[in-house]
């Protein structure tokens, strides 16, 4: 098709924007229950409709922004969020997201033998990192939470912590909410890499928050906090450096938010009616199915590549497959999360119902 | 009978001055350790908690049940010596067991570094270099566990009567000076807050009975005890496990009704009168039944209102005077207590809120707002902290200084404070609301129709970057997106914040 749509961007039917409008709302149930963003889901599932990768990546940094920034307000009212430690790590995190904006860059315009796979090196490269650091996540919560059934320590290892803190890299700087001393190079080399994946992935919380927690030894809520308040600043100078390169859809932006800040309220809420371990298990299934769900779609990209002889007529299985299982976890996580929040609803309206009053026999 | 709390770090002269001053006064000595090695013989696993709140893990949810059954063993061991015998506490957080207890004389006893380090080259037999790093170390230990268990700062003077340093006094004529000083009226015993150490101990008891039981063990719960009136919240995902709580309860001597909510958190109500007919209270209410919250009642009784002679001293956490050499009154009389409320519309409120279903206790704090601030316990948690009518007696000045009361609760629970007049307008769906919605809505629709309208115009001009824009040209693209983005989400964030408040459902 002629013109800038069908060539970079989608062309953008009924079909494909419910479809948007969708992922929107499911990763928006997801992002709020599991406390980090939807981009996990969001990314490929935009990929999945035929959007190419780095648009993908850099229409959903650009909801990014937004989004933390209505959020980051909600935490910094509880007293979640410290500035000053985000202030540091953000100075390094603009160098990772220009490094991967570069990056992307470069290979959104490497075509393939096949001459058609206009985009394919670039969203071959986001699958690659996205599959590798999202197992990584998804194994590390699930075994934690093995762990935490079978042994005595619960929590995440500090062992980290430690092992740094022993190392005395001055200068070490105090950071009076999160109130821990961080050496101020651990700071610039975990903001580089937080903002390295969010520009790449566009999911620099699954760096971020870990980093917080298991290096910088940070009390999880204020990871929560801080890191929401990084990611919009993060997502702000993401998506200037996107739109910068005429990267951002600002359809699919649109359209991510008429799904995502309404499943975001849904989301938060479950995690008030279900039981941690729940949570942490729904959540781990959930990322390692979407983990499965672009490893599937790899090959179509190396095919496009010219990597592999595979008929190309297969491509459009292997999209179906990986769509089908990004959906099937996506929708399946969110009934779940739906599912605890209508029962815990009912059960409050059963009840007005839990009040219990009792007179005891030791009364008098 | 009467307690004093020493707070001491590890190897300063907290635990000999303790025993000194017991040898004096008579009062009998529970060191932590004791705590502890009791808490630990009873089933609480001690040393596991600690590891996880010095190693700075989170706290799951199983650890937190241990710290709040730890806290609850502390109360409840120290209360029922407390209701025996005179006790000197030294430990770390002795002062902070016992809240809202007024007579308790709670002291800091520091020691200088060096001190401190011969003494522990003396008794480990290490080099200075090594006794400091060692007492780094175990203070840093011991400032998490205080921060952890009861988001406390040790070295906060406000939380001391006195603090004692061995470097300028003896602890001989420390500890003579402590057996003067706790002669003083404001740290006897009287009727009410031995009617405040009951209720702590109540308390305290029935978070224990709830922990032990396997039928409840898992249970988060929240528990106030007012004159034996035991109120206990728990959150919805338990509501199961929940069930059990009466029958658990049953053989908790003391308790004379008790009210089981149901509430995914907590709003604390506070003002100096309550009226359950009063639009801005069904306001709060409202609220609270959208959020599954428990609503906590503080009346502030004005500063100059004296106690009544039953509730001198019970959760009384300022200087207010009391009958000065008598100490406070010893007269049982109104052992239920309730007479002081009358007036005041906290029964009526309270007995409003259990019929709803939102109970979530009642107390009130004497001295004006300046003991209200004291007497607070920052390990809370509420999601909300509405403030009704209050300085009503201060005239004009009175909105300038609930402002300024409303800014100073806010430093302390990092949460919403709002006053009740604003509730209405703030978290509930009225004209004003729905106005915002429609406008919300109309900008929402406009902006989609502009792009989708237009889409090929606008996606040209986003992507002159990728197509050899000029500088200005993609400069200009890039503030375009940069600057819409965050209107787009607040529009669309804004409607469908108020949609949901209208289907309530928030």
């Amino acid at each position: 098709m002629p013109g800038i749509l069908g060539e970079m961007f989608v062309q953008m039917t009924v079909p494909i924007a419910l479809q948007i409008i969708l992922l929107g709302f499911i990763g928006g149930i997801l992002s709020g229950f599991i406390g980090s963003g939807g981009a996990f889901f969001m990314t490929p599932g935009m990929m999945n409709l035929g959007i190419m990768g780095p648009v993908a990546v850099a229409s959903n940094i650009t909801h990014k922004f937004g989004k933390a920034m209505v959020g980051s307000k909600k935490h910094g009212e509880m007293g979640n969020v410290d500035k000053k430690l985000a202030f540091f790590m953000l100075f390094t995190a603009f160098v990772g997201i220009r490094i991967a904006v570069e990056v992307m860059k470069a290979l959104f315009n490497v075509q393939g033998s096949h001459g058609e796979g206009g985009g394919a090196a670039a969203d071959l490269y986001i699958s690659i990192i996205f599959a590798v650091i999202l197992l990584f996540v998804a194994i590390s919560m699930l075994a934690d939470l093995i762990k935490s059934k079978s042994s005595e320590e619960t929590g995440p290892s500090t062992r980290i912590v430690e092992f740094i803190s022993k190392l005395k890299l001055h200068p070490l700087i105090y950071f009076p909410v999160a109130d821990v001393y961080v050496s101020l190079w651990v700071i610039l080399i975990c903001g580089l890499a937080t903002g390295y994946l969010a520009g790449t992935i566009g999911v620099g919380g699954f760096i971020g928050v870990p980093a917080m927690i298991y290096v910088f030894g940070v009390p999880a809520a204020v990871a929560a906090g801080s890191e929401l308040y990084l990611a919009m600043w993060m997502g702000a100078w993401g998506a200037l450096n996107y739109a910068f390169e005429g990267m951002v859809d600002i359809r699919c932006t649109l359209l991510l938010y008429g799904g995502s800040l309404l499943g975001i309220y849904i989301g938060a809420y479950g995690t008030k009616v279900v039981k941690e371990s729940v949570i942490r298990l729904t959540t781990g299934l959930i990322i390692l199915l979407c983990v499965l769900s672009r490893i599937v779609a790899i090959p179509a990209y190396l095919q496009m590549l010219g990597y592999t002889d595979m008929d190309a007529s297969y491509n459009e299985y292997f999209n179906l497959a990986s769509k089908s299982l990004l959906f099937v976890s996506g929708i399946s996580g969110a009934l779940i999360i739906m599912f605890f929040v209508q029962k815990a609803y009912f059960q409050r309206q059963k009840l007005e119902a839990s009040l219990s009053l009792a007179e005891t026999p030791s009364s008098t | 009978m009467q307690i004093i709390c020493i707070s001491r770090g590890s190897h300063g002269y907290g635990s000999e001055l303790a025993e000194k001053l017991s040898k004096i006064v008579g009062f009998s000595t529970i060191s932590r350790e004791q705590i502890t090695d009791k808490a630990t013989e009873y089933g609480i696993p001690v040393g596991k908690l600690e590891m996880q709140i010095v190693g700075r893990r989170p706290l799951s949810e199983e650890m937190s049940i241990l710290a709040d059954m730890y806290k609850a063993f502390s109360t409840a061991y120290t209360c029922e010596r407390a209701l025996k015998e005179n006790i000197i506490y030294h430990g770390r957080t002795g002062h902070l067991t016992l809240p809202g207890l007024t007579n308790v004389l709670r002291i800091r006893a520091i020691a200088e570094q060096e001190y401190r380090i011969k003494l522990v080259m003396e008794r480990l037999n290490i080099t200075r270099e090594k006794a400091k790093d060692f007492i780094f170390h175990i203070d840093e230990d011991i400032r998490k566990w205080a921060n952890a268990l009861y988001n406390s700062d040790l070295n906060d003077p406000s939380k001391y009567d006195l603090i004692l340093n061995a470097a300028n006094l003896s602890t001989e004529n420390a500890a003579r000076a402590l057996a003067s000083f706790v002669q003083l009226p404001e740290f006897q015993e009287t009727a009410a807050t031995n009617q405040a150490l009951k209720d702590l101990l109540l308390s305290a008891n029935c978070r224990l009975a709830i922990g032990s039981d396997d039928r409840s063990r898992g249970v988060k719960v929240g528990i106030q005890a007012d004159k034996g009136n035991v109120s206990v919240t728990y959150m919805p995902r338990q509501f199961e496990e929940a069930k059990a709580i009466p029958d658990v309860l049953k053989s908790i001597e003391g308790i004379k009704t008790l009210v089981c909510t149901v509430a995914t958190t907590n709003v604390l109500y506070m003002a100096e009168k309550f009226d359950p007919a009063d639009e801005r209270f069904l306001s709060l209410t409202e609220i609270a039944k959208k959020w599954n919250a428990a609503v906590e009642i503080v009346r502030i009784a004005d500063e100059n209102e004296e106690p009544p002679v039953s509730l001198l001293g019970a959760q009384l956490s300022t200087a207010t005077s009391t009958n000065g050499e008598t100490g406070g009154i010893l007269d049982d009389s109104d052992s239920e207590g309730s007479g002081n409320e009358q007036g005041f519309g906290v029964t009526e409120t309270v007995d409003q809120l259990i019929q709803i279903g939102l109970a979530g206790g009642s107390r009130t704090i004497y001295g004006g707002p300046d003991a209200l601030l004291r007497s607070l316990s920052k390990t809370e948690q509420y999601s909300l902290v509405a403030v009704g009518d209050v300085f009503s007696m201060k005239g004009a000045a009175a909105q300038r200084m609930k402002r300024e009361m409303l800014s100073k609760l806010k430093d302390k629970f990092r949460v919403p404070v709002i006053g009740t007049e604003d509730l209405k307008a703030r978290y509930l769906f009225g004209p004003k609301q729905l106005f915002s919605m429609i406008g919300f809505a109309v900008l929402f629709a406009l902006i989609y129709l502009a792009v989708f309208s237009f889409q090929e115009p606008i996606l040209t001009f986003v992507s002159k970057g990728h197509f050899e824009g000029t500088l200005f040209e993609k400069t200009i693209a890039a503030l375009g997106v940069l600057v819409s983005i965050p209107i787009v989400a607040f529009s669309i964030g804004g409607f469908y914040g108020n949609f949901l408040k209208m289907l309530k459902v928030e």
